[in-house]
């Protein structure tokens, strides 16, 4: 029998250690590892290097906490519930954090390279844009580009060398401490079944050093390996489990629950300033556990989350009856 | 009766869904944005193009969603799906060559249908850091036609928007940035580009070769004086088309008790 992977949602946190790189599953607010986000924040985690496909209100939980030094990613917002990502830009404006911007078909490159052992990936996209402007390669500007976790270029251009098709453009494998996962279910070995859209969790838990999986539920392994043809992400990839139902919120999760529109809403209108995040920290994050996070949002609010099993969402029918 | 809504019927919102709609052809593989040209798309499927397939960026691949998702990461996108997984499989469908159109957005356009989507003013010392490009160069790079839904004001319409986030028809080559035509740059990868912007004061599109934006039409109750004022640079109205065709009733009709009842992107008037 192999180690029990069993964590808790503290200890993952402990797992990702100050000047981490990081990484997360999901997109935009769906399926986003908030609980272990939230300890993070409470353990006042310093210097992370955020290295994601697409950003999210997780993402700025952990830049509003001042946890994050550098984040390299295309996007960051809170989709229809909030147009961009207040806490990031009031940290660019003050200059307290390093952005390296990169398109998002080329952050998925970037991230498939990784996971395939591959030093860089080659694209056409994005070519004629600032995002190739070499004035603006911000690792480089600020002395960064070591060769170890920070590539030496930003990109490199090239002409295909095997059938004459013109310009690419050559972008690095990104170089991930930790990838943190939010899935429906995890095996008692690791085994991973992600319900609907994977996103780019694959890639994600392939490239990092260190695969976290928090969970809704932890499953006999023999149940998911029984329909091996459904899993996504094989256990020897996975190095802790934790099991934290409702972990995602606010984000959504399909086949379980939906994205908490107002509970966005409020948090983007509210932390616009240094001083609405620290409240709205001192109100939802310190002192708290998910126990306790889960008790103030409250069961009818849970409710009205709760995905339709045949359907795998809430239909707004029912949500607007609740 | 007339088939088309009289001017109290309809809200601006309708008539860009009703003028983006149009743009889809049938058969046609579409690439789809979060919000109204969801809404659009949807209309186009139920109207003059049942056959269209419809790609959500996050990992559904031709998704018949029964209830409008609020996102592309939405549970409801992969409902009825040929298949759902993830952004290395729609990313590398696009750069393959499979999309014909996309919706897109932007906070700033400029003359050559150039976007931004990153930051106002200097980059390296913003007045206000925007949400980034995300997928919009991607889309923009590999599809054969884009189309862009925008705001229309003077601040948007810029001689040169503060960051290139998402290419246009005249873009910068690197290292110098000297503006060169999208043909040069994109090679083998070269398949069109923006084909429509469609602003709440008109519908644009672009000269082929000159890559420069001209005015197609515009919107009841605007003209093409006042759509220059409203530009920093000089727009050709010189092949203006007349006014963009209004909502039909049944366009409304499908729009707000099928797609859109509960207002999520579209409110009713």
């Amino acid at each position: 029998m192999e180690k029990d992977k069993r964590i808790s949602v503290q200890q993952a946190a402990e797992v990702i250690k100050n000047g981490s790189s990081l990484t997360f599953s999901g997109f935009t607010i769906w399926r986003r590892p908030f609980s272990v986000v939230c300890e993070l924040i409470r353990q006042r985690r310093k210097g992370l290097h955020l290295i994601e496909v697409n950003g999210g209100p997780h993402t700025e939980f952990l830049v509003g906490a001042g946890c994050v030094d550098i984040w390299e990613s295309c996007w960051v917002g809170h989709e229809l519930y909030g147009k961009y990502g207040a806490n990031l830009s009031r940290k660019v404006a003050e200059k307290k954090i390093l952005v390296e911007d990169y398109s998002h078909a080329e952050m998925v490159f970037r991230f498939a390279a990784a996971a395939a052992g591959a030093p860089y990936a080659v694209t056409q996209t994005s070519l004629g844009t600032d995002i190739h402007n070499p004035k603006y390669d911000m690792l480089g500007k600020a002395g960064l580009r070591d060769g170890k976790r920070i590539p030496k270029s930003k990109y490199v251009f090239t002409d295909d060398p095997f059938f004459d098709a013109g310009q690419q453009v050559m972008v690095p494998a990104v170089k991930v401490d930790v990838a943190l996962l939010s899935v429906q279910q995890v095996g008692e070995e690791g085994t991973v079944r992600v319900n609907g859209q994977y996103y780019s969790d694959p890639e994600a838990a392939r490239t990092a050093d260190i695969t976290i999986v928090v969970a809704e539920e932890i499953v006999p392994e023999e149940y998911l390996r029984r329909n091996a043809d459904q899993n996504t992400i094989p256990g020897f990839e996975v190095d802790y489990i934790v099991e934290c139902p409702y972990g995602a919120h606010p984000s959504g999760m399909f086949g379980r629950y939906d994205v908490d529109g107002p509970f966005l809403k409020k948090f983007y209108s509210e932390t616009r300033t240094q001083e609405g995040f620290d409240a709205f920290a001192k109100e939802w994050i310190h002192g708290r556990d998910q126990i306790s996070y889960l008790e103030k949002l409250g069961w009818s609010r849970m409710l009205k989350l709760r995905a339709n099993s045949a359907m795998n969402y809430c239909p707004r029918e029912r949500k607007r009856g609740n | 009766m007339s088939r088309f809504a009289s001017p109290d019927e309809y809200g601006l919102a309708d008539l860009l869904c009703c003028a983006a709609a149009r743009e889809v052809q049938d058969n046609e593989i579409v690439f789809a944005g979060t919000g109204l040209p969801m809404v659009a798309i949807m209309l186009a499927q139920k109207t003059h193009a049942p056959d269209l397939k419809l790609i959500f960026e996050a990992g559904t691949l031709d998704g018949r969603p029964p209830e409008l998702p609020t996102s592309v990461g939405d549970a409801r996108c992969e409902i009825g799906a040929s298949r759902a997984s993830g952004l290395y499989d729609t990313f590398s469908i696009a750069q393959r060559g499979y999309v014909d159109l996309g919706f897109l957005g932007g906070a700033e356009v400029d003359q050559y249908g150039n976007v931004n989507t990153t930051c106002i003013g200097d980059y390296l010392d913003p007045e206000l850091r925007l949400t980034g490009s995300g997928g919009n160069p991607d889309i923009n790079s590999f599809a054969q036609r884009t189309v862009f839904i925008m705001a229309h004001e003077r601040r948007r319409f810029v001689e040169n928007v503060s960051y290139i986030s998402s290419p246009g028809w005249r873009v910068k080559q690197w290292p110098g940035g000297k503006f060169v035509h999208r043909r040069e740059l994109y090679g083998a990868a070269y398949r069109g580009g923006p084909s429509a912007i469609i602003s709440t004061l008109g519908v644009f599109r672009f000269d082929p070769e000159d890559g420069r934006m001209y005015l197609d039409t515009f919107h009841p109750g605007t003209t093409p004086e006042k759509i220059q004022e409203q530009c920093q640079f000089t727009l050709d109205t010189s092949r203006t088309q007349g006014e963009t065709a209004v909502p039909t009733r049944e366009e409304l009709q499908l729009i707000h008790e099928v797609l859109d009842p509960d207002e999520i992107f579209i409110p009713k008037v």
